[in-house]
């Protein structure tokens, strides 16, 4: 006689995943009421100041300051200079279209149909040839504007993407460079990015931009946006170079001696075999570095360029909206959420893509 | 190259030594700026009150981007020829050093480290900065005396701080001292009401009580408690480059201490009312050319970008959001300290 016994059904519907998640001992029960009574006072608190006591118009401005409302009227009042910075303002359309195509070259470079060894040097070099086009000017009607006007979210996105695009080679150089088997370059690879990893990125930003015209002739001066640019791919490189190197000695040894014994050229070792999985195996630390990078160019404002943060702090230190400094930071920081939290959805769905077929 | 080592070598040496000697004889940046036909100024990494702010378009205003567009035109004919380079206070020294720009103005303070050690040589000064003291109005003060024993809020560990400190002091006015964290918490303290004054520069104090709920419940007081002798910095060794700026100021001032305006000018040049005026707007020969400019450069700035009255009401003064009380930035003749040098 045999009695199967069935296990218990796990309850279903709302009723039951909330007493399972929330009220299931009665210590439990007190937290779920204090903490739900707190989120809903802090939501309601939040709405009535964002939304409900706003106040939207600068037809307004006058009763700004003196509620309890945000005066989200120095958004419409300022909210180009913020966008743009110092760009002429009947040109911003081409501060706006150049924008669009960075962040579309961005989007498209993040299609894996487009990793390969000749689209994606060729997408970016379109994508950047056309941003730098078309907010310079100079031809066909365009009038010129000098990368000193640049400013607001196109130049933090350019400088973002820049340093990304030209730091990323410079990277994986620095890292094969330092797992070398010749002692002098790996030696003096390794001492290279210890000595930039101990300066600060401010004082990196710096001399670039102000000590190297005292130092080099006029012809390899450069821009100073350029040499901007330059300096803050090194700094960028350097990190990246040692979580490149992390993954690549994640990598088994026996692999590239099998590699070594099918008399695979050493190019073809490095980008079919070990480069696809280092940079794999080290996906968080990658996005992680990317996102504190784009954080981090609000730093140029010292070496005086008004990307969106400085920008944000034109727009308040006017006198005019002095007292609106928290709608301003507000705005500034969802500009910011918006880059930084897709940056991490894609590095969390490009994770989720690899593990397919490896589980 | 060499001028680039050049200009290591006197930067360095002028460090160092103070040295005056090599560098002004090859061209000098008056020439850079003719032949580049742009002059490049400082901006701000951002907006400072009324002295070089960023408008919602973007353009730049102010103060000291006035005096930028007064020199462009005294130099190369229009005040578009004056580029604005956005410059933060830690940068503006080695920019300067490193050509990025011609001159700062930039509300720099004459102080002698930077005169001696910087290797800079500063204008007569065109600004006078002042620090002043803001009251309540229902407590009717009119000088700082009058708020014996009241409470002055200050921002704690500034320069403020002391600087009010030392004036008590030395005039012998007790006050209680109630210290702030954070600007914002000083307002507020302030339009609460819990303050009968606060201390401060003047731009500063002018916006706090332009932002006040209602800015006629705050004056700002006379009596200036210390001051700053702003002028405008060049490179050590510009020699021609500081003569025009001192006669652009003077021509300036002098236009204001002869009631010509940028609205008038052109009277004032047809029929000149002195021999001084004449010269001035080139009507005899001479201004511009012992310069090395065009005899109509003076004409030009005012007609341009005004005299300095008009500058000042413009940017910080009667017509500005700022209503900063003109005080020490009068002509010698109204009470103030600015006056024209002779102009013979």
């Amino acid at each position: 006689m045999s009695t199967s016994v069935v296990p218990p059904l796990p309850k279903q519907g709302f009723g039951n995943w909330l007493k399972k998640h929330f009220f299931s001992t009665w210590l439990n029960s007190v937290f779920t009421v204090i903490f739900g009574a707190v989120l809903i006072w802090m939501c309601i608190k939040l709405s009535n100041w964002a939304i409900l006591d706003a106040i939207w118009s600068v037809d307004n401005k006058e009763h700004c300051g003196h509620g309890a409302g945000a005066c989200w009227a120095v958004i419409q009042d300022r909210g180009r200079l913020i966008m743009f910075g110092l760009y002429p303002y009947e040109e911003q359309w081409r501060s706006t279209l150049a924008c669009l195509i960075v962040i579309l070259t961005i989007g498209l470079s993040c299609l894996p149909s487009f990793w390969s060894i000749k689209k994606l040097p060729a997408l970016w070099v379109i994508g950047f040839g056309t941003f730098v086009l078309l907010m310079r000017g100079g031809f066909a009607g365009l009038p010129l504007v000098t990368s000193e006007q640049w400013g607001g979210l196109s130049l933090t996105i350019f400088i973002f993407s820049a340093v990304f695009v030209l730091g990323m080679p410079l990277a994986v150089v620095f890292a094969l460079a330092r797992r070398s088997s010749l002692p002098v370059i790996a030696k003096g690879t390794g001492l290279f990015i210890d000595l930039v990893r101990s300066l600060p990125l401010l004082t990196i930003l710096f001399a670039a931009a102000v000590v190297v015209p005292l130092l080099v002739p006029d012809w390899l001066e450069g821009n100073k946006l350029g040499r901007v640019v330059v300096a803050f791919a090194v700094f960028f490189a350097v990190y990246q170079a040692e979580i490149i190197r992390a993954g690549l000695q994640s990598t088994s040894q026996g692999q590239e001696e099998a590699a070594a014994a099918l008399g695979m050229p050493y190019w073809s070792l490095v980008v079919d075999i070990l480069l696809p999985q280092a940079f794999r195996n080290t996906l968080p630390s990658t996005i992680n570095q990317a996102v504190i990078t784009f954080k981090e160019t609000s730093i140029v404002t010292i070496i005086g360029f008004f990307e969106v943060m400085a920008s944000g702090n034109a727009a308040i230190g006017g006198g005019e909206w002095t007292e609106q400094f928290v709608e301003v930071y507000v705005f500034l920081a969802l500009v910011y959420f918006v880059f930084v939290f897709g940056l991490s959805r894609y590095g969390a769905w490009l994770e989720n893509r690899m593990r397919v077929g490896h589980a | 190259m060499l001028n680039k080592l050049m200009k290591l070598a006197t930067a360095a040496s002028l460090a160092f030594a103070g040295a005056t000697s090599a560098q002004a004889q090859d061209e000098g940046v008056l020439g850079e700026i003719k032949a580049r036909d742009s002059l490049l100024c400082t901006g701000h990494n951002g907006s400072y009150l009324g002295f070089a702010e960023v408008d919602a378009q973007g353009e730049w205003q102010g103060f000291d981007i006035e005096m930028c567009r007064a020199l462009a035109t005294a130099i190369l004919g229009s005040p578009d020829k004056a580029q604005i380079i956005p410059i933060s206070w830690a940068q503006r020294f080695p920019a300067i050093q490193s050509g990025d720009i011609d001159v700062i103005i930039k509300v720099t303070g004459w102080t002698m480290t930077r005169d001696t050690e910087l290797g800079l040589q500063y204008s007569r000064p065109y600004f006078i900065g002042p620090f002043y003291v803001m009251s309540r109005s229902d407590l009717g003060a009119e000088s700082i005396s009058d708020l014996e024993g009241g409470v002055f809020c200050v921002n704690a560990g500034t320069t403020v701080e002391r600087v009010l400190a030392d004036y008590m002091e030395t005039n012998g006015i007790e006050y209680q001292p109630l210290a702030f964290e954070k600007g914002e918490e000083l307002r507020a303290a302030l339009y609460a009401g819990r303050c009968d004054a606060i201390a401060g520069f003047g731009p500063f104090l002018s916006s706090t009580r332009v932002n006040a709920p209602n800015p006629d419940d705050f004056t700002i007081i006379g009596d200036v408690i210390k001051l700053e002798p702003e002028g405008i910095v060049v490179r050590q060794g510009e020699d021609d480059f500081l003569d025009v700026i001192n006669w652009m100021v003077t021509a300036l001032l002098l236009a204001e201490e002869n009631g010509i305006t940028s609205e008038n000018v052109d009277e004032m040049k047809a029929n000149p009312p002195s021999a001084t005026v004449e010269r001035l707007l080139g009507v005899t020969p001479g201004v511009g050319t012992r310069l090395g400019l065009q005899d109509d450069w003076a004409y030009n700035v005012i007609k341009t970008v005004g005299n300095y009255g008009q500058i000042y009401d413009r940017t910080v003064g009667d017509d500005s959001r700022y209503k900063l009380p003109r005080g020490l930035n009068n002509l010698w003749n109204n009470g103030g300290l600015l006056y024209p040098l002779v102009l013979d």
